[in-house]
């Protein structure tokens, strides 16, 4: 929106007589305002967990923690949740997610996207309609299966089985193909030519082409992963296999020894740590995110 | 020799190779168990398959008679009606106001309304709760400076549902919003400039030329958040369970509750076909979409 001079003329041919200058300052005030409001929850989360129990229940509530205290937080990481344990595994399932997704999706990608061959169209049709499909109901199947494999009695078996699910990934496929469409045919074609294997094609030329997109996808995975939370939940049957999200769900849907409320300042710390690791990773990576999003939708 | 051979036939095994680990994972780990979902739903099955019981659409009969079944999918419909259109309108409004600000403050903005996104529905929900209280929450403090009596959230059966519904709008906003703000900076400047021309007002700039140039991204909005609110369950299990009385309940929680607390896998699978086949219809639509811009 470009800034002019003169008072823009209504239809009717009145002059709007706020100038443009107040408008468009009572917009941009109006959207920090809505900006601080939304983000209120998330700063309620966090400061709350520096209050003590009985400031966390005072009314009128304190805006702004008066004597901060960590109590909260050494009794979330050294207390009696084995959260270091959780941190583990959330960082281990997503990454095994990632790798599988990235490698089966860059191949399929690459081969939808710079190669004609018999059956594409329909093959790659299945894979987008079969794309928002529900995930809970092949969970039903799936937590049977891994069930009576027994894959969950050792730690490695439940980290992939925590994974499972996800490794079948049509957006991912989507994604790569979107992009590997791009590439010139000729870039191809030249070095298959000039003897590169089909093989090399692919490690050599598609892959290092390919590497924003196969960025953007890893980032998306990995916080897809680590929020997804019901499959995570309904596999972890100890405390040491929980996740994050399970984790800290559990500690919040769990009352405080002895008493009949929850400990408020220990449930936010919790929350705030789950909040940490994916505020911090989206901070660092947010381009890819935005990419990711767009490319889905517009052609550009 | 074995290359000549290769290219003079111009059949490549090689896209099937590249392909085949893909379709391995597609069909193992989404259309077979969802082959064996729908088989399941004519069966009474609990975790010993091998004691399940035929009883062939006689579960989908008993299904449609169940109150609460009834209740979880008039639910699951009433959120997708509420917080999808509160979605778009939110998060078009907000990106046409982020839409004046210059590059970096745009992505500042951007940044902070699809942090909850990322942090994800369960966190989120943590700190709801709190707000949520009726005694110390801080929502019914500031009800309560604007003189309106404390609201009972999420412990009575007329404000649990409108309850999910807030906190699923916190972290549904942040994509669309995205997605405007591209779709918005792709409308061609002339046509902007041609306007401005013809003396058409600030409204008139939003409703007659903004919003339709961005057409096709807001029905791709539309699509994706139908899809995604079919399929919410995390804000209900984190906050009411379902209830009071299943008046928050939706398709998939009741799907989580049937199949993995009261391990009736038989009635869950049908509960999942029944969801399947709403969203089946809302995806075609969607890449119907996908084809005419291609």
């Amino acid at each position: 929106m470009k800034n002019q001079g003169a008072p823009m003329r209504h239809p009717r041919g009145a002059v709007v007589t706020l100038p443009r200058w107040a408008g468009d300052l009572t917009v941009k005030l109006l959207l920090v305002f809505l900006t601080l409001l939304f983000l209120l929850p998330l700063y309620w989360m966090f400061s709350g967990s520096m209050k003590l129990q009985s400031i966390t229940m005072s009314v009128p509530p304190e805006f702004f923690p008066e004597k901060p205290t960590l109590a909260n937080w050494t009794k979330l990481l050294n207390g009696s949740w084995p959260i270091w344990a959780w941190l583990r595994n959330s960082v281990l399932v997503s990454l095994l997610t990632c790798f599988f997704v990235v490698t089966i999706s860059s191949m399929a990608g690459f081969a939808f996207g710079t190669k004609k061959f018999a059956g594409a169209g329909i093959l790659f049709f299945l894979l987008l309609a079969t794309m928002f499909l529900p995930p809970q109901v092949m969970f039903i199947p799936l937590f049977l299966w891994v069930r009576t494999l027994h894959l969950t009695d050792s730690q490695l078996g439940v980290y992939f089985a925590m994974a499972l699910p996800m490794i079948a990934s049509p957006f991912g496929i989507f994604l790569v193909k979107q992009f590997a469409s791009g590439i010139p045919k000729s870039i191809i074609e030249a070095a298959t030519i000039d003897g590169a294997s089909e093989r090399q094609a692919f490690m050599k030329i598609g892959l290092p082409l390919l590497k924003p997109a196969l960025a953007t996808l890893a980032i998306f995975t990995f916080n897809a992963s680590w929020n997804n939370f019901m499959w995570q939940s309904i596999l972890s049957n100890e405390r040491v296999n929980f996740t994050i999200p399970v984790g800290v769900s559990y500690i919040a849907r769990t009352p405080a020894f002895g008493k009949s409320v929850n400990d408020i300042g220990l449930m936010m710390a919790g929350g705030s740590f789950g909040a940490l690791f994916m505020v911090l990773f989206f901070v660092l990576f947010q381009g890819y995110f935005v990419k990711g999003i767009t490319s889905g939708s517009v052609k550009e | 020799m074995k290359r000549r051979r290769g290219r003079a036939t111009r059949f490549s095994w090689a896209p099937y190779v590249l392909i085949a680990p893909g379709y391995v994972a597609f069909l193992g780990l989404i259309l077979v168990p969802l082959a064996y979902s729908i088989y399941l739903s004519f069966f009474n099955a609990s975790f010993n398959l091998s004691a399940k019981s035929f009883v062939g659409l006689g579960q989908y009969f008993l299904l449609f008679d169940d109150p609460v079944f009834q209740q979880a999918l008039l639910n699951t419909f009433r959120y997708v009606i509420i917080v999808v259109p509160a979605a778009i309108v939110i998060s078009l409004g907000l990106a046409l106001m982020m839409e004046r600000f210059g590059p970096r403050l745009q992505g500042l903005f951007r940044g902070a309304f699809y942090l909850p996104t990322v942090a994800g529905g369960v966190i989120l929900s943590i700190v709801w709760i709190w707000l949520f209280n009726p005694t110390y929450g801080l929502l019914n403090y500031g009800l309560g400076r604007l003189g309106i009596k404390p609201v009972l959230w999420l412990a009575e059966a007329s404000t649990s549902y409108i309850s999910v519904c807030i906190v699923m709008l916190t972290y549904t906003i942040g994509q669309p919003i995205i997605l405007f703000l591209s779709g918005l900076a792709g409308i061609p400047q002339d046509i902007l400039d041609a306007a401005t021309v013809d003396g058409v007002n600030a409204w008139q700039r939003i409703f007659l030329i903004k919003v339709p140039c961005i057409r096709p991204v807001m029905l791709f909005v539309l699509a994706t958040l139908t899809i995604q609110i079919f399929q919410s369950w995390e804000t209900v299990f984190m906050l009411t369970q379902g209830g009071p009385n299943n008046s928050s309940t939706s398709l998939v929680f009741l799907i989580y509750q049937t199949a993995f607390i009261s391990s009736r896998f038989g009635k869950a699978a049908a509960i999942g076909v029944v969801l399947t086949t709403i969203i089946m219809i809302v995806t075609m639509f969607q890449i119907r979409l996908w084809k005419e811009q291609e």
